[in-house]
């Protein structure tokens, strides 16, 4: 390995021991990162690694609290984006920065204008993108609006926008995360173009499969310190991951075999419509669910599934179909009506599991503040509200700052979520509805609330587990659903699949009724 | 650990508001001064008179015999300032209940018409010759609130349902009650053609109305029938009880609904902060997704909170046209009430607390009185002191915001890291 | 016709240009609920400069030297100060709104109370009674076009067209126009206008790519208070007889409708606006409104009360809400304070 510390210009970026604090946490300890010209280097971590706060500080975002940056050698100060720009470094970020109500051309141009005599010239920029996407295989309809495009073309237009700018660093922030596995093929072959074309690119991921495919070396960061980097050639999958979690991986959870009984939740043919577009987001899904079992609804994100909660707990209406819960039909019923029978850990926290305006108690009687033991003719009886949140903060170890009067905005992620699961389990409903219920929290955590869900189970719960990670799904569930574009497209036995054959049907390639590709 | 963070949380709300007041209070003597020092008309005397007022014309006894203002204890404008905060406190309310749903009503000034008009008629139709006045007074004073609430529902539905924003939509109720009141009021027969010095009122609630015949002829009097006609039936003779108010405040209107609109205030605080209704109304507020998400309806609430905000301002129309004498000028199609509109300021300086709305509302019916004073006895007028409150409520446009960021400030260290790693 | 037209685009000419100021704002990503009190600003302070040129004799100077198009300058002049004072008043709602993020609701209702505040209490002070009016002459006498001016022979019969057009006409409604196209042309056609309207949609993308934010939004909602002002102004002198009392008829609330139901785009916006104008010339003159000249008068044989066509401009405003507000898009981001820490 070089010498990190001397300044070399056999490197176009080098960024030598970086610091960066938030408030007493420190997100980047030391961190140094060389990238060669024309090379993909990719910057390895888990969730939190540092990754994101070391890229938005060489983009400008964020001021380090120590280190430096240098370009081709000679040290650099970049402030703002547009110093960023001026340096030829341009980034994709994970969320994209585009103007939905925009067109492509607009949107590629925005911050880079060219005009003439005060006018925008529109022709002329326009020539030049199509000129770029032709050159780098970037197909971009240039008059649509970007809300019209799909999640495919809205990264191809950021990658325009930095070869607009001639851009020679290209920064790519966890590009794979919202592509199908089409869409990521074809990003791979243009990252491999670019690199082919003298640009150097930093490639931040988490996924192995991805890392070994295109990038030339690796950069690990783990909690926000300098781990390594190593040539890809060099390596391999295990070596990486060791780095990466400085442990073998291993997600297992301790269960017994599922005891399967009655059938609490049955769907039959169940369609939603979509918010975004004339077609269902959910059409003519049929499954059940039976006391004592975990079922797991897989897929990539974006495929019908958060429509699918919605539509089932009553917050969306759905268009078609039955729904039957502990042998009742909820078709019609109200979200309140539905909640007699099933509890329900929603996906986003801030939007729905929590009004973080409220202190931690009166979030956690959020379904409950009618029932007789929280009020005594309409008034709520605070004490009973109290206790029972103390109660649950100690059950499940939910730390806030002034216990059950924190203010759920101040509390941290992982302690909300610990809250909302806390509510809803304790609610002991027959059906539970867990939607990413282990998103955003550490590892710790996540073991937690598994073990937690494994119970309700024993206890014979039906739990209904909405997951997007693998492993999640293949360590959990008892059986698994994969859903694909608003359909189930197969049913599997944990033990019996693998990942890879779940990973077709999750993309498309395979179903089981036969309308697409082989039989399984 | 609750009680000192709560109280401390208590003190910071007062003094920001506190910090408001001088504020706005400084800005209108600035306003003062400078108009003085530039209007040749206005002698340097008077600017130091106008200033002096506008602190406390409450306090003002008139001019002694060489022309210097004097001070002390007026009753009479004291009990004035109370009357005048009827109102306010009501408005207030008003806007304080929708701001806990989550809803700015700025539509307060057409529920407040509303409840004024529904009031008139009825205590003014309801013959009191055969039904006594305190059923009468009673029936109007609730017709008030419903047509108040029926007003303020509105744009509550037209929220809830269509999701047409309450801001434009309260905006354009208020112009059609102006209009629709104007026009229930012009076809109707309760102008006041008895007291015909001026024109365009309507009857005050107190009058005694008299409804005769004459040679086959209908016609209305005041308590002196015509000679020869007969009576018909009496109208009138309604407003609200003094309750000892105008013994306690000599020669003011100061009457029983001040203590109503107090009643008002501190039924709401119990209803907002300890009932059940309270806490959906204000989960729909903070969060509606998440209220959704809880089985709480959402739709239902809106409608109801702009209910209750619209019942308020209808009560304040209302009690202000039964305290017996005032008179309502009836082409009203030009013109909102203000009353309506600094019902925002009363709410907003009290932080959509209901309580503290009784104090807000007291302090900018002070200003009011500070501001007629300032037109009786010097060259300025009162519109100062709506420049002040203008300044109050644009400070509370941020304070409110300064506010809740001490508070996060005060929360955050001491949450002990878990759980989540920041991504 | 000619007078209905005429009169329709009187009304409908401040709508359209205070309508457009909404539009500068908001898209910047500021909501703007002042445009009433920038208006009442704008009017007063117009009115105020009309006085001082009359004071000093300006006006009696043209009118002797017999060409009265030269006093078409001053109303340029006036216009030009109402919209500087839309300027600076409308900086209180920025600094408020951008730099200390406040709730943009709030401090535009703030504005809208202080203006007439202001203006009243000023008024009241300066005139002795509620309305300040030009102490000599009026609109009419001096800025109204009149047909002579364009040389026609006071006998000369004008088409109908050319009555409604060219006779008893303002020229600032004519200037609010071309200010109105070239302001629109700005929105969509220049680089100042993509950043501008960025800045409402999605404010972070707009840093990423080197936008400063915060002064677009201030000169959003500066270029917001001018057009405002400058409506305000134009208000005062074709509409109000030139005179200020500390409101405008609640104009710059209906502007703002006329933004939400245009959709936040010119075009539909200067639609609505001669919509709505017509509807206010109905409400002012449906008693003596004679629209093909055979001496019946429609409206006013129809019987109805004057509240209700008086009521019309209100009704249509949320009946049209009631059928667009599914597909209106306001600009997203606006409303929101922009904190660069939030990405």
């Amino acid at each position: 390995m070089d010498d990190p510390s001397q300044g070399n210009s056999d490197y176009v970026i080098e960024m030598n021991h970086i610091r960066k604090e938030f408030a007493g946490i420190v997100a980047n300890d030391d961190i140094t990162l060389q990238l060669r010209r024309g090379e993909i280097h990719a910057l390895l971590g888990e969730n939190g690694a540092g990754k994101s706060t070391l890229m938005s500080v060489l983009f400008g975002l964020y001021k380090p609290d120590g280190g430096e940056i240098r370009k081709n050698g000679q040290v650099v100060k970049i402030n703002s984006p547009n110093d960023a720009t001026a340096l030829h470094i341009g980034m994709v970020h994970q969320h994209f920065k585009l103007i939905e109500v925009f067109t492509v051309l607009d949107n590629i141009i925005l911050g880079a204008e060219d005009t003439k005599f005060g006018f925008l010239s529109r022709k002329e920029a326009r020539a030049r993108i199509t000129e770029l996407s032709e050159k780098y295989g970037l197909r971009v309809d240039l008059d649509a609006k970007i809300e019209d495009t799909t999640v495919g073309m809205q990264q191809r237009v950021e990658i325009l926008k930095m070869l607009y700018r001639d851009n020679e660093i290209l920064i790519f922030d966890e590009p794979t995360a919202v592509l199908t596995p089409s869409e990521i093929d074809e990003l791979m072959k243009i990252m491999k173009n670019l690199a082919a074309e003298g640009k150097s690119l930093l490639f931040i991921s988490h996924k192995l499969n991805e890392i070994m495919e295109v990038s030339d070396r690796v950069t690990v960061l783990r909690k926000g310190k300098y781990v390594g980097t190593v040539n890809t050639k060099d390596t391999n999958k295990q070596e990486l991951s060791n780095m990466m979690v400085g442990r073998p991986v291993q997600l297992v959870v301790e269960k017994g075999e599922a005891v399967p009984g009655d059938v609490i939740l049955d769907v039959s043919h169940f369609s939603v419509p979509s918010r975004i577009h004339s077609r269902n987001a959910v059409s003519d899904v049929s499954f059940q669910v039976r006391e004592g079992e975990i079922l797991c609804i897989a897929g990539i994100d974006g495929n019908g599934q958060t429509d699918l909660v919605y539509g089932l707990t009553g917050i969306e209406k759905s268009n078609g179909g039955t729904v039957s819960l502990c042998g009742r039909d909820i078709t019609r019923l109200s979200v309140k009506k539905r909640g007699e029978d099933m509890s329900h850990i929603p996906e986003d926290r801030h939007k729905h599991g929590l009004i973080l305006d409220f202190t931690l108690e009166q979030n956690m009687v959020l379904q409950r503040f009618l029932e007789a033991e929280f009020q005594n003719r309409q008034f709520i009886r605070f004490n009973a509200v109290r206790e029972y949140t103390q109660e649950l903060i100690e059950r499940f170890d939910v730390r806030s700052a002034l216990g059950p009067l924190t203010r759920a905005r101040s509390m941290s992620g992982g302690n909300q979520q610990k809250a909302v699961i806390a509510r809803e389990l304790d609610r002991n409903k027959k059906l539970i509805v867990a939607v990413q219920p282990t998103r955003g929290l550490d590892v710790g955590a996540i073991e937690f609330v598994h073990s937690e869900l494994v119970k309700e189970r024993d206890a014979g719960k039906a739990i209904l587990l909405v997951s997007l990670e693998l492993d999640e799904v293949m360590s959990l569930s008892d059986r698994i659903l994969v859903m694909y574009e608003g359909e189930i497209v197969g049913e599997f036995d944990p033990k019996k699949v693998t990942v890879q054959e779940l990973g077709l049907y999750m993309t498309g390639a395979r179903r089981q009724d036969g309308k697409g590709g082989a039989t399984a | 650990m609750k009680e000192s963070f709560f109280q401390r949380k208590g003190v910071k709300t007062f003094l920001a508001s506190l910090i408001s007041i001088m504020i706005g209070m400084v800005a209108g003597i600035i306003v003062i001064i400078v108009v003085g020092l530039t209007n040749s008309t206005i002698a340097d005397s008077t600017i130091w008179d106008g200033i002096r007022l506008v602190v406390m014309g409450v306090f003002s006894k008139g001019r002694d015999a060489v022309g210097n203002l004097t001070f002390g204890f007026n009753p009479a404008f004291f009990g004035n300032m109370l009357f005048r905060a009827m109102p306010l406190i009501l408005t207030g309310l008003s806007v304080a209940v929708a701001y806990k749903t989550g809803l700015f009503n700025i539509g307060a000034p057409g529920q407040y018409l509303a409840g004024i008009c529904a009031t008139l008629f009825v205590a003014l139709s309801i013959p009191t010759s055969s039904v006594a006045p305190w059923i009468v007074w009673t029936l109007a004073f609730l017709a008030g609130m419903l047509a108040g609430a029926l007003w303020g529902c509105i744009p509550g539905l037209l929220k809830s349902l269509l999701n047409i924003n309450e801001v434009i939509a309260c905006i354009m109720t208020n112009w059609l009650a102006a209009c629709l009141v104007t026009w229930a009021f012009d076809v109707s027969s309760l102008k006041n053609v008895i007291e015909g010095t001026k024109t365009g009122y309507i009857y005050k609630t107190a009058m005694i109305i008299n409804d005769y015949e004459l040679g086959g002829v209908v016609g209305v009097a005041g308590p002196e029938l015509p000679e020869g006609a007969t009576l018909l039936a009496t109208r009138g003779n309604v407003a609200t009880a003094k309750m000892g108010l105008d013994r306690l405040f000599a020669g003011s209107q100061v009457n029983g609904g001040i203590l109503i609109a107090i009643v008002f205030a501190i039924l709401l605080y119990v209803i907002m902060e300890k009932t059940t209704l309270g806490y959906q109304l204000k989960a729909c507020g903070s969060n509606r997704h998440a209220a959704k998400y809880a089985g709480i309806h959402d739709k239902r609430n809106i409608v109801l909170s702009m209910g209750i905000a619209g019942a308020m301002a209808g009560a304040a129309g209302s009690l202000y046209g039964l305290s017996g004498n005032t008179e309502f000028f009836w082409a009203t199609y030009q013109s909102l009430p203000a009353v309506g509109f600094t019902g925002i300021a009363v709410s907003l300086l009290a932080v959509n607390n209901p309580i503290g709305v009784i104090f807000s509302g007291v302090f900018m019916s002070f200003l009011n009185v500070n501001g007629l004073q300032l037109t009786n006895q010097t060259a300025y007028n009162e519109n100062i002191t709506d420049v002040i409150i203008s300044v109050i409520v644009y400070l509370s446009a941020f304070s409110m915001l300064i506010r809740s960021l001490m508070e996060k400030k005060k929360e955050k260290p001491k949450t002990a890291s878990s759980g989540e790693v920041k991504a | 016709m000619a007078f209905l037209i005429r009169q329709t685009l009187l009304y409908a000419v401040p709508l359209m240009i205070v309508a457009l100021a909404g539009v500068f704002a908001e898209r910047s990503g500021v909501i703007n609920l002042a445009l009433e009190g920038m208006m009442i600003f704008g009017a007063y302070i117009g009115v105020v400069c009309m006085n001082v040129m009359v004071s000093l004799g300006w006006f009696d100077a043209v009118k002797a030297s017999g060409n009265m198009w030269s006093m078409q300058w001053y109303v340029l002049a006036a216009m030009a100060v109402s919209a500087m004072a839309g300027c600076l008043f409308s900086m209180l709602l920025a600094f408020a709104a951008i730099s200390l993020k406040a709730d943009q609701t709030i401090g535009g209702t703030a504005l809208n109370m202080m203006a007439p505040a202001l203006v009243l209490f000023l008024v009241r002070v300066t005139a002795k009674q509620n309305i300040l009016q030009l102490s000599s002459g009026d609109s009419a006498t001096w800025f109204m076009v009149k047909k002579a001016m364009w040389g026609f022979e006071k006998s000369y019969k004008l088409s109908v067209m050319g009555e409604a057009f060219l006779n008893k006409v303002y020229l600032t409604t004519y200037f609010c126009i071309l200010l109105f196209v070239v302001m629109a042309v700005i929105l969509y056609k220049t680089r100042f206008g993509l950043r501008l309207r960025s800045c409402g949609e999605n404010p972070q993308a707009s840093a990423s790519l080197g936008i400063d934010v915060i002064r677009m939004r201030y000169i959003g909602v500066m270029i917001s208070g001018a057009l405002a002002g400058l409506g305000g102004c134009v208000f005062a002198i074709s509409t109000a007889n030139c005179s200020a009392n500390g409101e405008v008829s609640g104009f710059g609330f209906l502007a703002l409708a006329v933004m939400i139901f245009g959709n936040w785009k010119p075009l539909p916006i200067a639609l609505g606006a001669i919509l709505f104008g017509l509807f206010k010339c109905i409400a002012a003159s449906y008693s003596t409104l004679d629209v093909n000249g055979d001496g019946y008068f429609a409206l006013a044989n129809l019987g109805l009360n004057a509240n209700f066509y008086r009521m019309l401009p209100y009704l249509i405003t949320l009946i049209v809400l009631a059928f667009t507000s599914r597909s209106s898009r306001a600009p997203k981001a606006e409303g929101i304070p922009y904190d660069p820490s939030m990405r």
